[in-house]
């Protein structure tokens, strides 16, 4: 199937009531969890994945991936008119969009940020629609070897990325990758680690170890508030329209942010949250005034609101081309289509069409019922912040509870959300952050699987392994990410080359 | 303190981690066994971890720790009857069922977040009536229902 006809089907598919009504209700939570500081998509994503097991698998990723790339649309409502960030995404948005909102210009700055994310979004899901299906064509090609390299590689290359000390990393990675070996071994059955528990031999779930660290953790920061009254700037519907020169001064930048974002978003690594950082930076740069930015210029707030959705729909071509989550949010979605037997990988866009094609179609569906919710409706979400931080925080405890429970109803998984929450939090109190951990754990099962069998295939040579051309690319270029930071340091400490300033 | 004792029990953490995984069948290169995998895990764990302790007793103590330790009484109270009231909950459920253990967790948990005792237990009723309804009757989960 071609791109054209593949969306025309795709059409066919997303515009079924049940998946319209799945792409509205993921969009709208995705809204509100974008606006709410501290409850981020991830958490609402982990909380929601239980209520999927009923749907298509199709209706499912419509509906989760709906929350994920609408929490980057309002996430930015909350930087722009409270200085606090709704979710990690728009961060760099409150340097100049809370800035514009003091100057009175709040209404411009989130119909720049809604216009922005649109249209990267839109832009995002062409590239999928091209990059899915080239990459598909050629992973289909790939054996153990090449997805060992691709496992191992991105766990590096996230860990590089993840911010923080790479040390701190590693040791997520560690921790993920033991908790990923608890349990049935998958090729010789044998229980590992599991202390004679019955319950443990099904493994560590993901979803009740997302749930703790982004759900519960969230909300055990916020508790330390107790009440918190939240002061909102009051915007007027007709200071929404932007001035001809805000529009034309934000077309280049929600240009540049959306190509940047998408492009990060192939990357394993925070994708949506960099992003945002290197459009802001590449922006500052291209700018005649870059000593301006911080005090309200409209290309601060376009680029990275851009970029975010633009690295979403990046994010989303690994997944669906490879099979192989770089972030927690498309880990699970990864987990509600497992939950349907379904796997994702290069011959899921040829032999489920319905889900590949309905999904691509329901994110053109689900900007643009974005775009409308985000603009004239603004001011219904910002009401959303006027509710009772401490309620809401009790009642999304509450969520997390049953919700793990109802995912096998197990009590175990239980003990597991509230031991990784309180992990979770701890980690946020150390600045420690917790994705190398929840990938490690999603990719350490499928690296050993594709280690141990690409051994077998090469009978026990790790040089046949490295040394196949994909595998020795995806190797090498790890390698160059996990060293070359710090050699180049070391040579611009001695003086050998100029300093050039990298994108930090 | 803490900075250097988050460190050593990584590192007892790796230790155990790799003697378990020790016991279990490495196989050899060409027919990797059960063991082969964690063993390689736990390796690199234990690297992780001997790198951790070493930077964290070269620096000085106390950087990172003090960060850590900010938070005031009230907001540390908050926090540590939050988790105190998610550990019962998960401990009592089985016994006492869901619909008494969430009105409790939700009336106590907001009690101390600083909402007043009517608003708590109304709340707490609430939520713990429509989580049931939603989820025991329409979602068909078979929350426990307790003794009675």
């Amino acid at each position: 199937m071609g791109p054209l006809e593949g969306l025309a089907y795709g059409f066919s598919i997303a515009l079924m009531p049940g998946n319209v009504f799945a792409c509205f209700i993921g969009v709208l939570v995705g809204t509100i969890v974008g606006v709410l500081p501290g409850i981020g998509p991830v958490g609402a994503m982990a909380l929601l994945l239980p209520s999927t097991f009923a749907m298509d698998p199709a209706t499912a990723l419509i509906m989760l991936a709906g929350i994920y790339y609408g929490a980057m649309y309002g996430g930015s409502t909350t930087s722009i008119l409270v200085n606090v960030p709704g979710e990690a995404g728009s961060v760099v948005t409150l340097l100049d969009g809370y800035q514009m909102t003091k100057k009175g210009r709040a209404g411009a700055a989130l119909t720049i940020a809604a216009v922005g994310s649109f249209f990267a979004g839109t832009v995002g899901v062409l590239g999928i629609m091209l990059a899915a299906g080239w990459l598909a064509d050629v992973a289909i090609r790939f054996g153990p070897p090449e997805y060992f390299a691709i496992t191992l590689g991105g766990i590096v290359l996230l860990s590089r990325l993840s911010g923080g000390s790479i040390l701190n990393a590693f040791v997520m990675v560690a921790l993920g990758l033991a908790l990923g070996t608890v349990g049935m071994d998958s090729i010789s059955a044998l229980r590992r680690f599991t202390f004679g528990s019955v319950q443990l031999a099904q493994g560590i779930e993901l979803v009740p170890v997302i749930m703790g660290v982004y759900g519960v953790a969230e909300v055990l920061l916020l508790a330390e508030e107790g009440i918190a009254k939240t002061q909102i700037a009051k915007v007027k519907l007709r200071e929404l329209l932007p001035t001809p020169e805000e529009w034309r001064r934000s077309t280049m930048p929600i240009a540049r942010g959306s190509v940047v974002g998408f492009l990060t978003g192939l990357v394993p690594g925070p994708a949506a949250v960099l992003s945002t950082f290197i459009s802001y930076t590449v922006e500052k740069k291209m700018s005649k005034t870059p000593e301006k930015f911080g005090t309200g210029m409209i290309e601060g707030v376009a680029g990275p609101e851009a970029s975010n959705n633009g690295a979403t729909a990046g994010a989303m071509v690994p997944l669906l081309s490879l099979g192989i989550p770089f972030s927690p949010a498309t880990a699970i979605l990864l987990g509600a289509l497992v939950v349907h037997g379904l796997q994702p990988g290069p011959l899921m866009i040829s032999q489920r069409p319905e889900v590949f094609w309905g999904f691509v179609a329901s994110m053109y569906l689900g900007n643009l019922m974005l775009l409308i919710l985000n603009l004239p409706l603004v001011g219904l979400f910002v009401t959303v912040l006027r509710l009772p931080q401490h309620i809401l925080a009790t009642l999304v405890l509450l969520l997390c509870l049953v919700g793990a429970f109802s995912l096998s109803n197990s009590f175990l998984d239980l003990w597991v959300l509230v031991i990784f929450g309180v992990f979770g939090y701890a980690l946020r109190k150390l600045r420690v952050d917790p994705s190398p951990m929840v990938v490690a754990l999603v990719l350490g099962p499928m690296m050993e699987k594709t280690l141990r069998q690409a051994l077998f295939l090469t009978r026990g040579s790790v040089v046949d392994l490295v040394a196949r051309p994909l595998s020795a690319t995806i190797l090498i270029l790890a390698a160059a990410a996990l060293f070359a930071p710090p050699l180049v340091r070391l040579v611009r400490g001695r003086g050998f080359a100029k300093p050039t300033r990298l994108i930090s | 303190m803490l900075a250097r004792a988050v460190p050593l029990v990584l590192l007892v953490a790796a230790g155990v981690y790799l003697t378990l995984a020790l016991r279990l069948p490495f196989g050899a290169a060409e027919r990797p066994g059960a063991g082969f995998y964690p063993v390689i895990v736990a390796v690199f764990a234990l690297v992780v971890a001997l790198a951790a302790t070493a930077s964290a007793f070269r620096s000085a103590p106390g950087a990172e720790g003090a960060a850590a330790a900010k938070l005031d009484a009230t907001s540390r109270r908050r926090v540590v009857i939050s988790v105190v009231a998610l550990a019962a909950f998960c401990l009592v459920l089985p016994w006492v069922g869901y619909p008494a253990s969430a009105f409790a967790f939700v009336a106590v948990v907001l009690r101390y977040l600083g909402a007043r005792w009517p608003t708590a237990l109304v709340t707490g009723a609430l939520s713990s009536a429509a989580s049931y309804g939603l989820f025991a009757t329409l979602l068909d989960v078979p929350l426990p229902r307790g003794l009675w």
